[in-house]
């Protein structure tokens, strides 16, 4: 009980201080409320990768189709209903029921060969969304869709900024959008419900299935199913954290569902430290942070992301916050990526 | 005779051209200790696979009790009460030796697929006490907060049989328990499946005639995919053929 309190007592705090700490380093407040959406796609990524032993290379599809579900919602199918929670909540069960039926032809597959289909499927979608040009406006995306306000008792409108108060070297208190309070919390809430699904019973068999999948099915398990649900669960986070993303820039666009960006999350996770709770979030912070600060210094800043994930593979091979752990990174990617069929 | 508790009729399995397995009529007595012998590529292995339902045959039916269980699936089959011990020790390596039974008994207790998102395992009773007791059986108790990938070869596949028992099995099947053991790990698996053969019916696989011999209720013996013989171990020892499959080509 002390340590749930502590953990959460620490996690409160540093969400608290997170957009302030970045303004010294070059950062700025509007990045750390990217970085925290963005997480939490990553964090289901990690159910994934982490827990289920499963390398999606698609995460960008469910992504990328929870934003452009979001700004549809807001723009096309329900403008006569201005309400965030509505284009939210459609985005995450339409991309629920998409991640659902795609995984169910996919996860029967092992290794390469499951990453390949994931990729294929979010290809697939990807041209999808940049050919139907009449939904989705094409390579121009979704432009300039305001959010609906966000009804909690009251209509509120979440660019509206903090009142302004001078914090030194850490910027202003009003450089801060109530967006932050928002994709904080739901940070936090996101958090919890992972901390709890992988202490839990399903947590537990996900792992029986990771290590040793013949023998899960011959004490009684069905993996198919197991890894059903949480490639299901990992989508509907991806699908959550696309669908605020969107909301968030008013704006998406097919790049959001690209390789690149199916990729991005590989990166993030392992970075930060696949098989941890929050090293995924860590892991998003540490790489976007160098893709928005560095890359307006430097057209290197590739090769310095580059070299920093050999570096984590190669030293800290359990990622930054799972270097301390047993069971190690590399191990888990390379029984991710084994084709052998239990 | 009552009903067999696992039965066979016309089994066969084929990989391509080649017959693994052809017409295998089999039946087994509930609480009875059944062995399968035979030369190597008799078609042991495989037979054992169609009980378990590791794989499907091309031909004939599997019952169990009353019921036909040909198109059951494993995980299935293991929730009716027949559980397997692997021919290599198949467990998990990085956990702990309790948490290797209590997969198991989470399995027993969960079925294939209920999964609890909010709750953890332990408050599912009785998952504990059913993994306590497999453990106990196979006398691993004192090593139940090792790690399981630490254990002698012959610990890890006494827990692999530990694992099988904590699915509550009605009908247990061993493929080759006793395979790379020392003299003394030998004697204590035999007592071990001794003790096992008064709880539930057993079948085993087992290339060790001495064991065997001492063991068995019955002995069935396979040859090039097919039953050879069948018989208490005396008359399966005095069977003429048998000694000429076991002596003739296919000599250990």
């Amino acid at each position: 009980m002390m340590r749930e309190l502590r953990f959460y007592g620490l996690l409160v705090l540093g969400l608290v201080l997170f957009p302030f700490a970045l303004h010294p380093i070059g950062g700025y407040a509007g990045l750390a409320t990217q970085i925290l959406l963005v997480g939490i796609a990553t964090m289901g990524f990690n159910l994934l990768l982490g827990y289920a032993g499963l390398l999606s290379y698609g995460q960008a599809m469910f992504y990328g189709v929870g934003s452009y579900v979001a700004l549809l919602t807001v723009s096309k199918f329900f403008p006569q209903f201005p309400n965030m929670w509505l284009a939210i909540v459609l985005a995450v069960l339409f991309v629920s029921v998409l991640a659902f039926l795609i995984g169910a032809l996919t996860v029967r597959l092992y290794g390469i060969y499951f990453a390949l289909l994931t990729l294929a499927f979010a290809q697939m979608f990807y041209f999808i969304v940049f050919q139907w040009r009449d939904l989705t406006q094409g390579d121009d995306g979704l432009q300039g869709i305001t959010a609906p306000p966000l009804w909690v008792f009251t209509n509120i409108d979440l660019t509206t900024t903090f009142p302004s108060l001078n914090l030194g070297p850490f910027g202003n208190l009003s450089d801060v959008h109530y967006w932050y309070a928002f994709a904080a919390i739901v940070s936090l809430l996101v958090i919890a419900f992972m901390r709890v699904l992988i202490r839990s019973q399903f947590g537990e068999v996900l792992g029986a299935i990771r290590e040793n999948e013949q023998r899960s099915t011959f004490i009684g398990f069905n993996p198919q199913r197991y890894k059903l649900a949480a490639f299901t669960i990992a989508g509907a986070l991806s699908g959550l954290s696309g669908a605020l993303r969107g909301l968030y820039e008013t704006s998406t666009a097919p790049d959001s569902l690209t390789i690149e960006t199916s990729g991005n999350f590989v990166i993030y996770t392992i970075v930060g430290g696949v098989k941890t709770i929050l090293g995924p979030m860590v892991g998003t912070a540490i790489i976007m942070y160098l893709q928005n600060v560095i890359s307006a210094k430097t057209d290197a800043w590739r090769l310095i992301e580059g070299i920093l994930f050999v570096a984590v593979i190669v030293f800290l091979p359990g990622g930054i916050l799972g270097s301390f752990k047993r069971k190690r990174a590399r191990k888990i990617f390379s029984e991710a990526l084994s084709t052998e069929t239990p | 005779m009552s009903d067999p508790i696992l039965s066979t009729a016309g089994l066969g399995k084929k990989f391509g051209n080649f017959a693994a397995n052809s017409d295998i009529d089999f039946s087994v007595q509930e609480g009875e200790l059944r062995a399968v012998i035979g030369p190597n590529g008799a078609g042991k292995t495989t037979f054992f696979n169609l009980l378990s339902g590791l794989s499907n045959p091309t031909s004939g039916t599997v019952r169990f009790k009353d019921d036909d269980i040909t198109r059951l699936s494993g995980p299935r089959r293991v929730a009716r009460g027949i559980a397997k011990a692997f021919q290599t020790a198949n467990i998990y390596p990085d956990e702990t030796v309790l948490q290797n039974c209590r997969f198991a008994a989470l399995a027993k207790v969960q079925g294939s697929f209920r999964p609890e998102f909010f709750r953890a395992s332990q408050r599912l009773s009785p998952v504990e006490s059913i993994a306590h007791e497999a453990l106990s059986l196979v006398d691993l108790t004192p090593r139940a907060e090792e790690r399981a990938g630490d254990l002698s070869h012959g610990d890890k596949k006494r827990l692999d049989i530990a694992i099988a028992l904590a699915t509550e099995p009605q009908v247990l099947l061993l493929d080759e328990p006793v395979a790379g053991m020392s003299i003394e790990e030998v004697h204590k698996t035999d007592q071990l499946i001794r003790a096992l053969a008064k709880r539930m019916t057993v079948l085993i696989i087992e290339h060790d005639m001495d064991l065997i011999m001492g063991l068995s209720d019955s002995i069935t013996v396979l040859h090039q995919g097919r039953v050879l013989a069948q018989g208490t171990p005396a008359e399966v020892r005095a069977n003429h053929t048998v000694q000429q499959a076991y002596l003739g080509g296919y000599a250990e």
